[in-house]
């Protein structure tokens, strides 16, 4: 009865007693189509990058007046330290710092030494990367992907691609630059790789990160390979992007199942993934200027290209009665 | 109720977006609720004509700026989710408190489940119960908000 009453009610389409504009099905429908637009462009094209830059950085002021609490209360709290404590701690940054000098003194003899080798040999001179220090700002929005915000951004130089390390390690990649910020993908994030070097025997791989726990993946490897617990991943450098010997992380477990033909590596980053808040942008290595050579190589290879393209198209006149001969003398040479 | 004003329809949005960008990290970023969400369907149940799918929308890219994530996500899980508040907004009103809150729990799932299927689509991976905890702490923090005096309508059976 009371469907059929309702029934009635619709079909007589009674002038809508509140004003509300569209129906909210129309808006639904419009604001979906619009999203999923977006949602197509953004994955699909690069058009929305400048877009995404240019209003981060009008949110940048937003982001200082949200990030303004609790930076005011590390700033207290780091005042509020005791006596003790910054004693401690320079007593032990004094013996690190002693520590470091002696080894420094050792880096630099080793340093004008290899220069001095890779002169007689000719080899190219080692890379010097630049690198910018930067602060992370907070913890990447989304918990189910592993990113962090650092205060470096374009104004300062920053360029996608480049590494971020810290005293131990490599903790991530700048992934995405804003006018003020950056956005770095730490190692454990599930879409990044990076090519590593085991630092005992040189065996190269590609670490991936495990996205849940704060553990990488060795995938890819056969069950006899030669990795053992304990060891050291170094970055292995060949991509181009990340400086070489940097550590990435050690083994922590291996498994290797009979009816896999794959061993299952687990590592855990030695970087301070997770736990400081300064962090080292390294720029990508230029001396290589892969940019440059490239581009030198390519100007003559290119010409030589379009010579190789251009000749068929002249030659094939003068080459035809050629080829015959070429033939017929191997059809003489053959029966000798 | 009160006639609403538009600007403390946008002063309490921008609120709730700083709280949002607030640095929270850890365990309880997982924990974080959605206050924009929250205060959007709040504004859309005490007042549609100012605040409509089109403002949930807009909303939504705000998030999508700040998660970083790719454009339109958040955009349709709150378009998704506005429309069932309009939808139901002249009940909403006269529900009582209980029956209010379940709803805005089903709101929140709602968002949560298409930015979910969006995110799988994008090729995420599931990550259990955990995920949808802010939806949990969301519809406390609504509770207790209405507890501290906050008019969400839902008091015309005297709750």
């Amino acid at each position: 009865m009371a469907r059929g009453f309702n029934h009635k009610l619709e079909q007589q389409q009674a002038p809508a007693f509140f004003v509300r504009g569209p129906s909210a099905f129309a808006r639904l429908v419009f604001f979906s189509a619009l999203s999923l637009a977006l949602i197509a462009t953004d994955s699909r094209l690069q058009v929305l990058t400048s877009v995404r830059q240019t209003l981060v950085g009008i949110l940048h002021p937003l982001q200082i007046v949200a990030n303004a609490p609790s930076q005011f209360y590390n700033s207290t709290a780091e005042y509020f330290t005791t006596h003790h404590h910054l004693l401690n701690e320079n007593q032990r940054l004094k013996q690190q710092a002693l520590k470091q000098d002696i080894a420094l003194q050792r880096l630099n003899t080793l340093a004008l030494e290899n220069d001095h080798l890779r002169q007689l040999l000719e080899a190219n001179k080692a890379l010097v990367e630049s690198s910018i220090l930067g602060e992370i700002m907070h913890v990447g929005r989304d918990p189910f992907t592993k990113k962090v915000i650092v205060n470096r951004g374009e104004v300062h130089q920053i360029v996608a691609g480049e590494a971020v390390v810290d005293a131990t390690g490599v903790i991530g990649q700048v992934t995405r630059t804003y006018p003020r910020s950056s956005e770095v993908t730490l190692i454990t994030d599930k879409s990044l790789a990076i090519p590593i070097q085991v630092e005992r025997n040189g065996l190269r791989a590609i670490a991936f990160g495990h996205g849940r726990d704060n553990t990488l993946d060795l995938p890819y490897l056969p069950a006899n390979v030669d990795i053992r617990r304990g060891d050291t991943l170094v970055t292995s450098g060949i991509d181009g992007i990340y400086p070489v010997g940097l550590a990435v992380a050690t083994v922590s477990h291996i498994e290797t199942t009979p009816d896999s033909p794959f061993a299952r590596i687990i590592c855990v980053p030695t970087g301070g993934v997770e736990n400081h808040r300064q962090v080292l942008l390294v720029s990508i290595p230029q001396t290589e200027s892969p940019t440059s050579t490239a581009t030198n190589h390519a100007k003559p290879s290119g010409s030589s290209t379009n010579k190789i393209k251009t000749d068929p198209i002249k030659k094939p006149t003068q080459q035809t009665p050629e080829k015959p001969q070429a033939s017929l003398q191997d059809k003489q040479h053959a029966p000798e | 109720m009160r006639p609403s004003k538009l600007q403390s329809i946008y002063l309490s949005l921008l609120l709730a977006f700083i709280c949002i960008l607030l640095p929270w990290a850890g365990f309880s970023l997982k924990l974080r609720p959605d206050f924009l969400l929250l205060v959007i369907i709040f504004w859309l149940i005490r007042a549609p004509n100012f605040c409509n799918i089109g403002t949930a929308w807009f909303a939504g890219l705000f998030m999508d700026l700040a998660t970083g994530g790719t454009f339109g996500q958040y955009a349709l899980a709150y378009t998704v989710t506005a429309f069932f508040a309009v939808m139901y907004q002249r009940r909403l009103v006269l529900y009582s408190g209980t029956q209010q809150l379940f709803y805005v729990f089903l709101l929140l799932i709602i968002s949560q489940v298409t930015l979910l299927i969006l995110k799988i689509f994008g090729g995420a991976q599931l990550s259990g119960w955990i995920y949808f905890l802010p939806s949990v702490t969301g519809v406390l923090l609504w509770r207790i908000a209405v507890l501290f005096g906050l008019n969400t309508g839902g008091r015309a059976r005297g709750s």
